[in-house]
């Protein structure tokens, strides 16, 4: 999940976000960051199209699938290709 | 995988069906939408050192700062297409890093040099307003769901833009003497410069497989034809003119020199007078790239390893 590049080790971060209160958190993008403190930097200055209401950054192995077994987090599910984080 | 899988995921997609994840790829499809992703961000790339270098003749700090406002959204744009190519096992570092600067896949616009304020804000409203064209279409008709999510924020951002390039071409177009004449000296280059962005013409287009896996819904003289539809009205209401014009019998837009034609990137002169040239020509043209191209792959490699030597 995590890659070197230029020097520094990587992983993805899932960006969330809503707009105003009382909207739903909505999964608009993903970034890679070397860590949780460059995430959530990257993630605001990313996806500025928007004046935010609320921004969070998930690192993408914490998040576990439920029922499929396909697509970006599969392989955080228990027992999944690389189980989890 | 098999020319049947392929098939069969043709017919599946041209009832509707939205792929979620490259797992679901086939071969055909994979290679298909790498190439689209790939010109999609090697263009939004090299549009940001050809906007840098331009925003230094902004005529005021605050337009300077919409200026770098609109780079800012171009380095997020290429890094969110280059982020979808990585899911597909393309390596992000590679593509910006491991190339030669002739392997870029983004058009000859972006190997031009754009040298003063007026060039800018043409490009913002030619050069913006094609990949609004595109990726508009693109979000309207892809079958790959992360990229059609990833492009509500990109349309929203390029409309920015292209209203950008619109409100100054107004400014600049009243302004009168030097300045309109700046413009005119823009819109000359320009036009057929966006107008050959657009690729091959139909009648002589080898087929893609990207309309048959919706990557995309229009084909590129539909394309040329959608910008010209707000392009040569726009310009026609400032008092500039262009190299072409609506024809209400045939219902579409004509141009009116030789297409396609050879350019003189020195002179910044598209050579009418000599007449129509072949599109291998062209492809040879642009294989050779333009006189700004290693300068500004250069510049986004930069400030390679700063990051990593501030935090290490
Ligand atoms: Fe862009
Ligand atoms: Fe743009």
């Amino acid at each position: 999940m995590s890659s070197e590049r230029g020097g520094l080790a990587e992983s993805v971060y899932e960006v969330f976000a809503r707009k105003t209160r009382g909207e739903p958190l909505r999964h608009i993008g993903y970034i890679d960051a070397p860590g949780d403190e460059l995430a959530r930097v990257y993630a605001w200055k990313t996806y500025d199209e928007e004046n935010w209401f609320e921004m969070c950054v998930v690192p993408r192995g914490a998040v576990i699938p439920v029922n499929r077994a396909d697509g970006p987090w599969a392989a955080n599910r228990p027992g999944g290709k690389e189980g989890g984080r | 995988m098999s020319q049947r899988a392929e098939d069969e995921l043709k017919q599946k997609i041209r009832k509707g069906y939205i792929l979620e994840s490259p797992e679901e790829m086939t071969p055909g499809y994979r290679k298909a939408i790498i190439v689209q992703l790939t010109v999609q961000a090697d263009t939004e790339l090299m549009s940001a050192p050809a906007y840098w270098l331009a925003a230094r003749h902004a005529p005021s700090t605050n337009t300077q700062v919409s200026a770098h406002a609109i780079i800012q959204d171009e380095l997020a744009h290429a890094n969110i297409a280059y982020r979808l190519l990585e899911d597909m096992g393309v390596s992000k570092e590679h593509l910006v890093y491991g190339r030669e600067p002739n392997e870029f896949k983004h058009p000859y616009g972006f190997d031009q040099p754009l040298d003063n304020w007026a060039e800018l804000v043409v490009a913002n409203g030619f050069f913006d307003r094609a990949g609004i064209c595109l990726l508009g279409d693109v979000h309207r008709n892809t079958s790959y769901g992360p990229l059609k999510r990833a492009l509500i924020k990109v349309d929203m951002e390029e409309t920015f833009h292209l209203r950008h390039g619109e409100v100054w071409m107004r400014r600049l177009a009243r302004a009168g003497g030097a300045a309109t004449e700046l413009l005119q000296r823009c819109v000359d280059w320009m036009f057929p410069m966006t107008i050959e962005w657009f690729g091959l013409p139909d009648d002589l287009k080898r087929h893609s497989g990207q309309l048959d896996y919706k990557l995309k819904g229009l084909t590129n003289d539909e394309l040329r034809q959608l910008w010209m539809s707000s392009t040569v009205p726009l310009c026609e209401s400032l008092g500039l003119s262009v190299p072409a014009h609506y024809d209400a019998a045939a219902e579409e837009y004509v141009l009116d020199y030789p297409f396609p034609c050879e350019y003189d990137p020195e002179e910044k002169r598209w050579l009418f007078e000599d007449g129509e040239i072949s599109w291998s020509a062209v492809f040879e043209r642009w294989k050779g790239r333009g006189p700004m191209n290693e300068r500004y792959v250069e510049s986004v490699r930069r400030s390679r390893g700063a990051v990593s030597s501030w935090l290490n």
